[in-house]
C-alpha cells in the first residue's frame, strides 16, 4: 500500500532480461519505500537487488566517518547494506526478502543519507584514530556520563521504539544423525549420501535458495544444481532449512541453529545434537585492500554474479574487474553478456589496482602502471576466505597455507565427529568436490551410526556395541592462487563494518599491540557484523607485514560462537513459564479476586477488602483456598525415625488420628520449614509444609533417606495437588462444616490437634485437620483435588446465612500476625536458627539426634543471638514498613521489622521484628528507622501474639 | 447435613467451548477432526506404586523403568502399566474403575512380601494425549529429548522437562487396524496441567493441533 503523498521512483532502470537462474518473480510487482520513496520490486528481490535494479548505489553511512557505503558482497555478511525496516534495525538488505508495503530507510543518518551532518567525522578523523575510545575518554571521570551521552548520538546502529510489537521468537530441539552446515553442491551431495546410507539428516542453509554458487553459474552449474536439489527434495531422510545457519557448535556436536522465515515466527533457535556434523560453508569471497575500496561501487566479483544471475540487476554500465582466478574471469564474462563495458585487470599478469576515485560511488579508477579509467564498478576477484568457524569451535585451528593463499582446515585436529567438505575444505572442479563429499556423507552416516550404537550400548538390555574407528576422507587439493591483500598497506579499509583502516592496524602494531588478538580488540578490526569473515585474513596480513612475520607465524584470531550475529530475541527463544492454578481458581477469577503471584502459583490475595475479610474470620466465618500448602504422602513402618530426624521435636508417640507441629531446620540450625503432620493410619502419615517449601522438603527428606538411611522402609509421594485444600475459619466454622460432613465435630470427639477422614459435601476421602494458622477455630480440608471446586462452592451456598466469606492471603497474613504465627523466609532468614525464632519449647535437645541438633545445641548453650519479638508501634498512625531497620545503641542497626500491618482486631498497628538479645525483653522500647528517614518508637511484646495469645478460641 | 447437588469432579483442564459430563467427570465436549489432536485424559484412574525396581513387584506388574505393559488378564487387566521411574510404576485405569484397580494393585503389593505402596494420584495429577504424526515435532518444540525410534520407540516411557514441566512422557501409538498413528501420553501434577495444556496447544498451532477428542478414546 502506498502511503498518501509519497514519492515514487520511476520503473527501474537497472532491471534486465529473464536470466536462467534468476529467483524473481516478474509475474508479480510489489511496492515498497525506500527513504521515503515508493519502489517497486518483484517477489523474491531483496531489499538490496530491488534498490539496485533502481540505481540506487549508496545504501549506508559509514560507523565512524559516516562514508557513503554502496553493495559490497551483496549478500548476508553485506556491511554496506544494513538498514532499519519497520521498527526492527540492524537488518541484512541484502539477505532480507523485500515484502509488500515495507518501510525500508538508512540508519543514523541526518538529515538524510545523501546529506549527512555526521559525514563532518571525515574531516576529525585524526582524532578519531586507532583506540581513541581508549584515549579519549578517560579523564575526568566525572565526565563519563556526559561521553556516554554525546557517543550513544553516533551509535551506528538503527531504533527500536519503545512501542514496538515484540515479536514471538521460538525454539526447538533436533537430534539428527548428520547435521550438514551449508547447501551448496557439497553440502547437498553431502547430505543425499548420508540419507542414502541410512542417516536422519538435516541439512542448514543460510540463504533461500539451495545450490551455494551453482546458482549464479554457468548452465553446467544450473544443471548440476537442479539434479541435487531434486534429489535432496526426493529424500526423505534429509530436513531442509533455508535461510538458516548454524551459528555455534560445542562440545559433542550441541549445535545452535537460528532458522528464519518462518510464518508468524521472527526466529527460532534449534538445538540440534548432532552425531556428525559436515562443514560445507564454502567460501567467501575476500575484498581487496587499496585506497578508496569502500566507494559504491566497489564490489566483489560474487556479488556481481548474485545481482546479475539471481535478482537480473545490471550493476554498472562500465567496469573494470580487477581478477586472480576463474571466478573473477566469469564475472567479466557476466557482466559483458549483459551489455557492460568491460576492462579486465589480471592480477595474474602483475597489474594490480591501487585506487578508486568518485564523489558518493565510483568515477575512475588508477592502476599501478599509472593509468586511469573511467568507471561506474569496479570488480575485485583476488580470493577467498575459509569460513572455518565452526571448525575452530570444533578445536580444529586452520593453518595457513601461502600456496593458496587461504587458511584451511587441518584434518588433523578436526575430531572424529565433525568433517569438512567443499571448497573450505580445498578445491577441486565439480565432480571431485561432489564426489569428496559423497564420500564424506557416507563416513558422516557411518560415525554417526558407530556413536548411536555406542549410546544405545549404554542403556539397560541395550546391545553389545563393536567401536568402529573412524575412516579419514581422502583430502582435496588445493589450487594456486596469488597472495593478494592490499595495493600498499596504508591506503583504504580493512574493516568496513568499523571504520577500520589499514593505516589503523599498523598504527596499532607501532603502539605496541602486535598480534592479531590484541590488534583486534584495541582497533575492533574483525569485531564487527561480519565478525571477521571478510576482514581477519587481511587484517593478519597487514599484521604480518608491519611486525615482518609471515601470515602463517602471525596466526589468524579465534573464532567463537556466534559464527554470525544473532538477535537475542533468537537466545531468548520462546518463554517458558510455568504457572499453577488451584481447583478453585475459576471461582476465583470470577469472584474478581486480586492475584497475588506467589512463586509459580497464582492465589487470590483478597476480593476487594482483606480487613473486612479479617473481621469476618473473627466474627463468623470465612474460607481460605490454602491449596498450595505442600503436602506429602508418606507411607511404611520407620516413618516415625523420619519424622524425629527431620523435626526438631518429638513425633515417637504420635498416635492414629493425631496432629502435631513440626519445625525443621538444616545442619546449620536454621530454620527451613514448618507444618503439621497427622498420622492417618498405622504406617500412613500425611505431612503439610509451607507453600514454597514444598519442594524443598521432599528434596530434602529424599536426600536423608537415599544417602544416610536407605535402610529405612519409607516411601514418599508428593500429594500437594492431589487435594484442593480449604481452610474454613472462624467462630461459625464448626456449625458451617456440620452441615456438609459425616465427621463428628463435637469438641471432645475431634479436638484440637486432631484429624479425621470422612466424607465433605458427598465427596469422599477427605482428610480434616483441626488446625489454624488463624487463631480461631477452624478446620483445614484436604479433598480430592477434582472436586476442589464443588466442595468450595457448596461451603459458599451452605454458608450464606451465616455470613460466610472467602478471604485470601492477605487477610490471612494480618490473622496470623495478630496471633504471632512467623512465616518461615519472611520473620526467618537464612541465618535464623530455631531458638532466634522463640522456638526453646519446640526443640528437643534430648532427643538423640536430629538434622541440626549440634548448631542449636551450640546455640542453645551460647545464648546471645537474635529473637524473634512481638512488636507495637507507640504511635498507632505509624505502621513501619517490613525490613525497616531497628536502629539503638548510637545509631547501630540492632534489628529489623519483619512483618507489620494494621490490624483490623485490634485497631492499631502490630509487628514482628528481629531484635539483638539484650534488646527483646518484653517493654523495651526500639527506634525504628522509616523509609522517609523518620523514627518511630515501638515496644517489644510480651508474646508474639497480640491477640489471643493463650489460644483460647482455636480450642473451643 | 445439607442436601447439595451430586460432587461433580473436573479434570485440571478447561478449554473454551461446550461442556460435557460422563461418568461423574465434567470435561470439554469438543470434537477434534484434524491429524494432530490433545484430548483430556484427566479422569482416568492413576495409581503410582512404589516398590523394589527389580522384585516380586515389577514381575507382576509386567513392565520396569522406562517401558509399558498391558496386561490382558488379571487384575490389571485393561490397564496401562508404565515404568515411570526406577522402582516406580504408574497403573493407568478407564474412569470409574478406581476402586478394583487400587484393590487389584494392593494385593499385588500385599502379596508381593517386598516393602511396596500404591497411591491413589487421580486427582492429584493432569494427564493428556497427543495424537498425530506431528506430535513428534510439537513435543521437539516443548522437550529437549530425541523422540525418534531408535531412543523412544513404541511403549517407551522416560521423564523429563516438557515446556520447564517435570513430565511423565509416555508413547503409545494408538492402532487402527494395519494403521498407527503416532501418540503421547503426557503426565504432569495437576496444578501446571492447564499450563502444560497450553503450551502444548501453542506450540502446536503451525502443525494445525485440535483440542478434543476424535471418537471414544481408551486408555
Amino acid at each position: 500500500m502506498t502511503r498518501p503523498g509519497a514519492r515514487r521512483r520511476a520503473a527501474a532502470d537497472h532491471r534486465l532480461g529473464a536470466r536462467p537462474g534468476e529467483v524473481i518473480d516478474r509475474s508479480r510487482t510489489i511496492e515498497f519505500r525506500w527513504n521515503g520513496v515508493t519502489h517497486t520490486a518483484h517477489p523474491g528481490d531483496t531489499i538490496a537487488s530491488a534498490l539496485a535494479a533502481a540505481g540506487v548505489r549508496m545504501f549506508a553511512r559509514s560507523y565512524k566517518y559516516h562514508r557513503p557505503r554502496g553493495l559490497l558482497t551483496a549478500d548476508i555478511f553485506d556491511p554496506g547494506a544494513i538498514l532499519q525496516v519497520g521498527d526492527e534495525p540492524n537488518v541484512r538488505a541484502a539477505h532480507r526478502l523485500v515484502e509488500p508495503g515495507m518501510d525500508v530507510r538508512s540508519q543514523n543518518t541526518w538529515p538524510s543519507l545523501r546529506y549527512d551532518v555526521k559525514a563532518v567525522n571525515q574531516l576529525a578523523g585524526r582524532f578519531l584514530a586507532t583506540g581513541f575510545y581508549y584515549k579519549t575518554f578517560i579523564k575526568p571521570e566525572r565526565l563519563w556520563p556526559t561521553y556516554e551521552k554525546v557517543l550513544r548520538q553516533f551509535v551506528h546502529a538503527g531504533e527500536v521504539p519503545p512501542d514496538s510489537e515484540q515479536p514471538y521468537f521460538d525454539k526447538r530441539y533436533a537430534h539428527p544423525d548428520v547435521l550438514v552446515a551449508g547447501g551448496g553442491p557439497a553440502g547437498l551431495a553431502a547430505a543425499l549420501s548420508a540419507a542414502r546410507a541410512g542417516a536422519r539428516v538435516m541439512l542448514v542453509e543460510q540463504e533461500h535458495q539451495l545450490g551455494g554458487h551453482l546458482r549464479w553459474g554457468d548452465a553446467d552449474d544450473l544443471r548440476l544444481r537442479d539434479e541435487l536439489v531434486a534429489a535432496v527434495e526426493a529424500e526423505a531422510g534429509i530436513e531442509v532449512l533455508t535461510d538458516s545457519v548454524v551459528a555455534a557448535r560445542y562440545d559433542d556436536n550441541w549445535l545452535a541453529l537460528v532458522q528464519r522465515g518462518l510464518p508468524h515466527v521472527a526466529e527460532r533457535l534449534i538445538k540440534a545434537r548432532a552425531g556428525t556434523l559436515v562443514v560445507a560453508a564454502g567460501l567467501i569471497e575476500r575484498p581487496y585492500v587499496f585506497a578508496g575500496n569502500d566507494l559504491p561501487g566497489v564490489m566483489l566479483s560474487t556479488a556481481v554474479r548474485r545481482l546479475l544471475n539471481l535478482y537480473a540487476v545490471r550493476p554498472g554500465r562500465r567496469a573494470v574487474v580487477f581478477t586472480a582466478n576463474p571466478e573473477g574471469d566469469a564475472a567479466a564474462a557476466d557482466l559483458r553478456a549483459a551489455g557492460v563495458d568491460v576492462v579486465e585487470v589480471d592480477a595474474r599478469h602483475g597489474r594490480t589496482v591501487v585506487r578508486a576515485t568518485g564523489r558518493g560511488g565510483v568515477e575512475a579508477v588508477e592502476l599501478s602502471d599509472g593509468s586511469r579509467i573511467e568507471a561506474d564498478l569496479l570488480v575485485t576477484a583476488i580470493g577467498w576466505t575459509a569460513p572455518t568457524s565452526l571448525l575452530n569451535m570444533s578445536g580444529a585451528n586452520p593453518v595457513y597455507r601461502p600456496d593458496a593463499a587461504r587458511f584451511v582446515p587441518d584434518p588433523g585436529a578436526t575430531p572424529d565427529g565433525v568433517i569438512a567438505v567443499g571448497g573450505i575444505a580445498g578445491d577441486g572442479t565439480r565432480e571431485e568436490l561432489v564426489a569428496h563429499a559423497e564420500a564424506a556423507g557416507r563416513e558422516a552416516a557411518a560415525r554417526a551410526s558407530a556413536l548411536a550404537a555406542v549410546h544405545a550400548a549404554g542403556r539397560p538390555d541395550g546391545p553389545a556395541a563393536t567401536p568402529r574407528p573412524a575412516e579419514p576422507v581422502p583430502a582435496l587439493g588445493l589450487r594456486h592462487h596469488p597472495e593478494l591483500f592490499y595495493a600498499t598497506p596504508t591506503g583504504g579499509f580493512v574493516d568496513m563494518s568499523e571504520d577500520v583502516s589499514a593505516k589503523d592496524i599498523l598504527t596499532a602494531v607501532k603502539e605496541g599491540y602486535d598480534s592479531s588478538e590484541l590488534v583486534k580488540r584495541y582497533t575492533t578490526a574483525t569485531m564487527g557484523p561480519a565478525q571477521g569473515k571478510l576482514e581477519t585474513v587481511n587484517t593478519v596480513a597487514l599484521v604480518a607485514h608491519a611486525t615482518g612475520k609471515t601470515i602463517a607465524e602471525t596466526g589468524a584470531t579465534t573464532w567463537r560462537p556466534m559464527y554470525t550475529p544473532i538477535t537475542l530475541g533468537a537466545l531468548a527463544g520462546r518463554k517458558f513459564e510455568p504457572v499453577r492454578h488451584s481447583p478453585v481458581q475459576p471461582w476465583h477469577e470470577a469472584h474478581k479476586a486480586t492475584p497475588l503471584i506467589a512463586g509459580q502459583w497464582i492465589r487470590p490475595e483478597h476480593y476487594g477488602d482483606p480487613a473486612a475479610e479479617v473481621r469476618n474470620v473473627r466474627a463468623g466465618v470465612g474460607i481460605i483456598d490454602v491449596t498450595p500448602i505442600g503436602k506429602l504422602d508418606l507411607q511404611g513402618p520407620d516413618v516415625p525415625k523420619l519424622l524425629n530426624l527431620l523435626y526438631v521435636n518429638k513425633w515417637s508417640k504420635l498416635g492414629i488420628g493425631r496432629v502435631r507441629y513440626g519445625v525443621m531446620c538444616a545442619e546449620d540450625g536454621v530454620v527451613l520449614d514448618d507444618g503439621v503432620t497427622g498420622r492417618l493410619a498405622e504406617n500412613h502419615y500425611l505431612m503439610s509444609t509451607t507453600s514454597s517449601g514444598a519442594g524443598t522438603v521432599w528434596e530434602w527428606a529424599e536426600n536423608w533417606l537415599q544417602t544416610e538411611h536407605p535402610e529405612w522402609q519409607i516411601h514418599i509421594t508428593p500429594v500437594t495437588t492431589a487435594f484442593a485444600s480449604i481452610n474454613v475459619a472462624g467462630p461459625k466454622s464448626r456449625e458451617l462444616l456440620a452441615r456438609l460432613t459425616d465427621v463428628d465435630l463435637d469438641n471432645t470427639a475431634f479436638g484440637y490437634m486432631n484429624v479425621r477422614t470422612g466424607t465433605i459435601a458427598g465427596v469422599d476421602n477427605c482428610v480434616l485437620w483441626r488446625i489454624g494458622f488463624t487463631g480461631e477455630l477452624s478446620y483445614e480440608l484436604h479433598v480430592p483435588a477434582s472436586y476442589g471446586l464443588h466442595v468450595w462452592e457448596a461451603l459458599m451456598a451452605t454458608g450464606a446465612d451465616l455470613g460466610i466469606a472467602p478471604f485470601g492471603v492477605e487477610a490471612q497474613r494480618i490473622l496470623r500476625l495478630e496471633k504471632g504465627h512467623f512465616i518461615v523466609g519472611q520473620d526467618t532468614d537464612g541465618l535464623t536458627k530455631a531458638y532466634s525464632a522463640g522456638l526453646d519449647r519446640v526443640v528437643k535437645l534430648d532427643k538423640s539426634d536430629f538434622a541440626g541438633k549440634p548448631e542449636l545445641a551450640w546455640q542453645a548453650a551460647r545464648g546471645e543471638y537474635p529473637m524473634l519479638v512481638g512488636l507495637r508501634p507507640l504511635d498507632t498512625s505509624v505502621i513501619p514498613e517490613e525490613a525497616s531497620q531497628i536502629i539503638s545503641d548510637g545509631g547501630y542497626i540492632v534489628g529489623r521489622i519483619t512483618s507489620s500491618r494494621l490490624s483490623p482486631t485490634l485497631g492499631h498497628p502490630i509487628c514482628l521484628g528481629q531484635v539483638d538479645a539484650h534488646l527483646a525483653d518484653p517493654g523495651t522500647r526500639l527506634t525504628v528507622r522509616l523509609r522517609n528517614g523518620s523514627d518511630t518508637t515501638v515496644e517489644v511484646t510480651a508474646e508474639h501474639a497480640h491477640f489471643d495469645p493463650e489460644g483460647e478460641r482455636q480450642r473451643v | 447435613m445439607s442436601d447439595i447437588a451430586a460432587p461433580i469432579a473436573r479434570t485440571a483442564l478447561s478449554f473454551p467451548g461446550p461442556l460435557r459430563t460422563v461418568d461423574g467427570w465434567e470435561t470439554t465436549a469438543r470434537h477434534a477432526t484434524g491429524g494432530l489432536r490433545l484430548t483430556d485424559l484427566g479422569p482416568l484412574v492413576k495409581l503410582t506404586v512404589r516398590g523394589p525396581a527389580d522384585g516380586s513387584v515389577r514381575t507382576a506388574l509386567g513392565t520396569s523403568f522406562g517401558r509399558t505393559a498391558r496386561p490382558r488378564g488379571g487384575p490389571l487387566a485393561g490397564a496401562l502399566v508404565v515404568g515411570s521411574g526406577p522402582g516406580e510404576w504408574l497403573v493407568l485405569g478407564a474412569p470409574g474403575t478406581g476402586g478394583e484397580l487400587l484393590a487389584g494393585v494392593g494385593a499385588i503389593v500385599a502379596d508381593s512380601g517386598e516393602f511396596a505402596s500404591v497411591v491413589d494420584v487421580t486427582h492429584g495429577r493432569a494427564l493428556v494425549r497427543l495424537t498425530g504424526e506431528a506430535a513428534p515435532l510439537l513435543l521437539s518444540k516443548v522437550c529437549a529429548i530425541d523422540l525418534t525410534d531408535r531412543v523412544v520407540p513404541n511403549g517407551s516411557a522416560f521423564r523429563s522437562s516438557v515446556a520447564r514441566v517435570v513430565t511423565d512422557v509416555v508413547r503409545d501409538d494408538r492402532a487402527d487396524g494395519a494403521a498407527r498413528t503416532r501418540s503421547y501420553l503426557l503426565h504432569c501434577e495437576r496444578s501446571s496441567g492447564q499450563y502444560l495444556a497450553d503450551s502444548l496447544v501453542d506450540a502446536g498451532i503451525e502443525y494445525g493441533i485440535e483440542v478434543g477428542a476424535a471418537a471414544a478414546d481408551p486408555i
